[in-house]
């Protein structure tokens, strides 16, 4: 896989991965967040599950 | 002469923000101790750093600079030599100095990487020998050849690894992993049927604190990477890029490891581990990556690096006190390969551009670079009764049998000579 949007570093400006493909761009950053909403999710499950537990329930 | 003089007072700080590591170090090892063994825990870090400074002096300087094409010495060698001009004050040389401090530093993080693992057992004398040979041999020829603009594993293969996850937190990995099998558990690690014991060192929160230095430090590390040229930054590759782009990849990538851990294990050790294995997974694209791709390639490296340890600790039997071999070695084997699939195509100033079979080849030579020198020179300490602290002292404390002071004088810790002592203890 080729990501990078530049050939040479000669006037190479943004020259991230993907810099040139806007829709990857966009994938990488909702896996992001999906990431980060997945994590708070299963914070609350944990919590609840422990709570539940201490509980007796 | 600005320009010299500003990379002097760039790198100066480098250093001394790189000592935040190894008070990290400190702190995160002596609480993962048991009180027991505190303060030989923390000695032996004391000790590693004190002897590296001058190995590396001695030698360090001098590998990185002969060895970039392999096993034959080049002519920059001779200037790193500890008995010529430049290697002393010298006022028409404002780079040599600051740069053998800012490797120094590097180096002495890479001794230190190991020295978690092996607390509780080593004798001290051992782990020294074991920590001036990586530090000031090992690592440093990883780091000739693959980061240093004219290292073989770039000019043949296209390696890219800015943040030197292959050459310091690689091979320091793998050579833990070569001490580990000849140094053995603690006792009482493990049951007669192979079942696992806890170990719980003593502070849990001093470690944690001691993780977070360790990552203060790393921006240090990773500003040591980088070299200053007066109007502009270069990799250690000689190609452009900013701090910014650093800035960007380093947090992103603490933060994906952190969280990722976090996911697994809910442990905050290990999610302070984490912060570690996201600037490992991310440390070679740190120059080329999008940042939410930093983030989840150090997601995903802090999701499997305990379940890795897990497995090490439980199908091999390896007792890695905190992990270093899963973080640093598994780590640093992700961040390379991750690289290589992520970052292929990157033209390179010396050799082809980066690829994913140079990446892969690379890490398979940091893995052996590591391993062998590890497990050989362990193997030889162990024939000669100078790796592993004796039964009786293990199990008093080793506190007790190498530091003629105590950790904790007003209280009473049970290991001290009360006759109730357990093994798992």
């Amino acid at each position: 896989m080729n990501s990078a949007p530049i050939t040479a570093w000669e006037g190479a400006e943004a020259y991230f991965t993907f810099a040139d493909k806007p829709a990857l761009l966009a994938i990488f950053c909702l896996a992001a967040i999906a990431a980060c909403v997945y994590t708070i999710v299963s914070m609350v499950k944990h919590e609840n599950a422990s709570s539940r537990k201490l509980n007796g329930k | 002469m600005a320009t010299a003089v500003n990379a002097e007072i760039f790198y100066w700080w480098c250093t001394a923000l790189m000592i935040a590591i190894h008070a990290g170090f400190l702190a995160y090892e002596m609480g993962a101790s048991r009180a027991k063994n505190a303060l030989a825990s923390g000695v032996k870090n004391l000790v590693a750093f004190a002897f590296l400074v001058p190995f590396f002096y001695f030698v360090g300087w001098f590998i990185y600079n002969a060895f970039p094409t392999g096993f034959t010495i080049s002519e920059a060698g001779a200037n790193a030599l500890p008995w010529v001009q430049a290697m002393g004050p010298n006022l028409g040389d404002n780079a040599s100095g600051i740069f053998w401090a800012a490797f120094t530093l590097f180096a002495a993080t890479t001794a230190s990487i190991m020295s978690g693992s092996v607390i509780e057992r080593i004798r001290i004398s051992g782990f020294a020998i074991l920590a001036i040979v990586l530090g000031s041999m090992v690592w440093v020829l990883g780091a000739s050849w693959g980061w240093h603009p004219n290292g073989w594993l770039t000019t043949s293969w296209g390696l890219h690894d800015i943040g030197a996850a292959g050459c310091v937190h690689m091979v320091a990995g793998f050579f833990t992993l070569g001490v580990l099998i000849n140094l053995g558990p603690r006792i009482g690690r493990f049951n007669a049927d192979g079942s696992v014991n806890e170990i719980n060192g003593h502070n849990m929160p001093m470690s944690l604190i001691g993780l977070m230095l360790i990552v203060m430090g790393f921006f240090g590390f990773l500003g040591g990477c980088i070299i200053y040229t007066g109007d502009t930054w270069m990799t250690i590759y000689n190609t452009p890029t900013t701090l910014s782009a650093f800035a960007f990849n380093t947090l992103m990538g603490v933060a994906g490891g952190m969280l990722g851990c976090y996911l697994v294990t809910r442990d905050p050790f290990w999610m302070m581990s984490g912060a570690l294995v996201g600037v490992i997974s991310s440390a070679p694209g740190l120059d080329v990556y999008y940042p939410p791709l930093a983030f989840m390639i150090s997601f995903a490296g802090g999701c499997v690096v305990p379940k890795l340890n897990q497995l090490l600790l439980t199908k091999f039997k390896i007792d890695d006190a905190v992990g270093a071999v899963a973080v640093h070695g598994f780590g640093g084997v992700w961040g390379l390969v991750a690289c290589g699939i992520f970052a292929s195509g990157y033209p390179n100033v010396e050799g082809p551009a980066i690829s994913f079979l140079g990446q892969v080849q690379s890490m398979l030579v940091f893995a052996v670079l590591g391993f062998l020198p590890g497990y050989v020179l362990s193997y030889v300490l162990k024939m000669f009764g100078l790796l592993r602290s004796s039964e009786a002292a293990e199990l008093a404390g080793l506190d007790l049998a190498e530091v003629p002071v105590k950790a904790y004088p007003e209280s009473r810790i049970p290991a001290f000579g009360d006759g109730a002592l357990s093994p798992a203890e």
